[in-house]
């Protein structure tokens, strides 16, 4: 039992390895605590929800797909105007596309880098703020406690053992492959977020990690950004002009620069 | 022919014997695993079921819900009571059936009042599974924050009121949804998340 346990794990390891090698090769990895820049080619904008997909909505009518989708053109047009890399959006108009297929744009262009853009909602008229999210690691601590639960007993054990259960191996490796970029989407989270605070005058909610599942199938560093309430009315007027919107989209990009340490 | 015979006589004492030690390993945890939760059930609904003694009830059981509050960004803890066993599955749909309705206190559920719970499975290996009608995402627009709110409802009120519930699994309409707005990833089991919680 605990044989065939170790044998699964070395393969899952060599897996991994495999993926951790590739991950190091990609240009996006060059360690900026050396002093160099974060070379990327391309970057991708995610314009959240979109089509029959419309997010929150706020009291007088606006969409959350609207905003989202307004902030990352100006987005896409700064980044293009000031950097040298390719700029991708998920959809450039109000169409329907699966969470699936907005990681597979990102993973087939080999995107160095993942901007999510979308405005929050809550039950609550009076939340408001700004926040920004990189991927929550709990999905990998869970994983780590159900190996542990695994030794101890071998009923489950079996059914893990099951050849049509290579999909939780998937998942294990889609982890780490995360968790190799953890590091540089908690810095970028930080830097935007100290951007969106310092330009639009909203609430201060921090950086949060979440299981958002966009977050989860991205290979290179990711972050999603929530600029102010669409369910807060006064945030919601705000969003839905185009002064503001320039400033999310302004916000993000110096939060980025830094990131990238161009010079502004 | 006759070998074959005794090869199926002697499998089939096997498996008779087999399911002789499954169903004593069952009757030992029937009465073991029972009792521990009778007694506990019993004194969870001794306190407040005091005052209304109305005779000859079925036992009722206190359960805790998570609930908004207009005035923060925390889930909020009420009580409140439902009819007690026979199974914990039984019990976590009616509490969930009770998340749904509301508060008492003036706290808001994060659910859509129309969504109902069609099925509640709790498996042995601390994996509960809720089975939600499509209410629960057709009926309103998540923005990120309600979207954690409804899913942490949900799986805080299974996990604190019911001890071999370890992780939870939301499916619409029996199947797996990849978010329930655009959001949070239902793909995986959740575990409780207390941080959200008001102390
Ligand atoms: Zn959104």
């Amino acid at each position: 039992m605990k044989i065939s346990r170790i044998h699964r794990t070395a393969r899952g390891a060599a897996l991994a390895a495999a993926l951790l090698v590739a991950a190091a090769v990609c240009p996006v990895s060059g360690d900026a605590a050396a002093g160099q820049d974060r070379r990327i080619q391309t970057m991708v904008i995610d314009p959240g929800h979109g089509g029959m997909e419309t997010g929150a909505k706020g009291k007088f009518g606006n969409l959350e797909k609207d905003i989202t989708l307004a902030i990352s053109l100006k987005l896409k047009a700064i980044v293009e105007r000031n950097m040298g890399f390719e700029v991708v959006l998920t959809r450039d108009k109000d169409v329907d596309v699966s969470i699936e297929n907005r990681s597979a744009i990102a993973n087939n262009r080999k995107a160095g880098l993942f901007i999510s853009i979308h405005a929050n909602g809550a039950v609550q008229k009076k939340a408001a703020g700004s926040e920004t999210f990189f991927l929550s690691l709990n999905a990998t601590d869970e994983e780590t406690r159900r190996l542990a639960y695994l030794e101890n007993n071998s009923s489950e054990l079996q059914s893990r053992l099951d050849p049509s259960s290579d999909d939780d191996l998937m998942m294990i490796l889609w982890d780490m492959a995360q968790t190799a970029y953890i590091k540089q989407s908690s810095r970028l989270a930080e830097l935007v977020q100290e951007e969106l605070d310092a330009m639009l005058g909203t609430r201060n909610r921090g950086i949060k990690q979440a299981p958002f599942k966009i977050l989860t199938g991205v290979a290179c560093p990711a972050i999603l950004v929530e600029a102010a309430f669409i369910s807060n009315p006064a945030e919601e007027q705000k969003l839905a002009s185009a002064d503001f919107q320039a400033k999310i989209a302004e916000a993000i990009y110096r939060g980025l620069a830094r990131y990238l340490r161009v010079p502004e | 022919m006759t070998e074959k015979k005794q090869g199926g006589v002697s499998r089939q004492a096997l498996i008779l014997g087999g399911l002789a030690v499954v169903l004593l390993v069952l009757v030992i945890l029937f009465f073991t695993g029972g009792i521990g939760e009778k007694v506990k059930r019993f004194v969870d609904a001794a306190v407040p079921k005091a005052s209304d003694a109305a005779g000859g009830q079925a036992a009722a059981k206190t359960v805790t819900l998570f609930f908004l509050s207009d005035d923060d960004d925390f889930l909020h803890k009420e009580t409140r009571e439902i009819a007690a066993g026979p199974t914990d599955a039984e019990e976590a749909e009616r509490a969930l059936v009770e998340l749904i309705k509301g508060s008492e206190k003036g706290f808001v559920s994060p659910l859509p009042p129309q969504t109902k719970v069609r099925q509640v499975f709790i498996g042995k290996d601390g994996l509960a599974t809720v089975d939600f009608s499509r209410d629960i995402t057709e009926k309103i627009s998540y923005g990120s924050s309600s979207e954690l709110a409804a899913v942490y409802a949900v799986v805080d009120t299974l996990a604190f009121n019911f001890k071999p519930v370890k992780k939870v699994v939301l499916l619409v309409e029996g199947a797996e949804k990849e978010t329930l707005g655009g959001h949070v990833d239902l793909s995986r089991p959740f575990l409780p998340d207390y941080s959200l919680v008001a102390r």
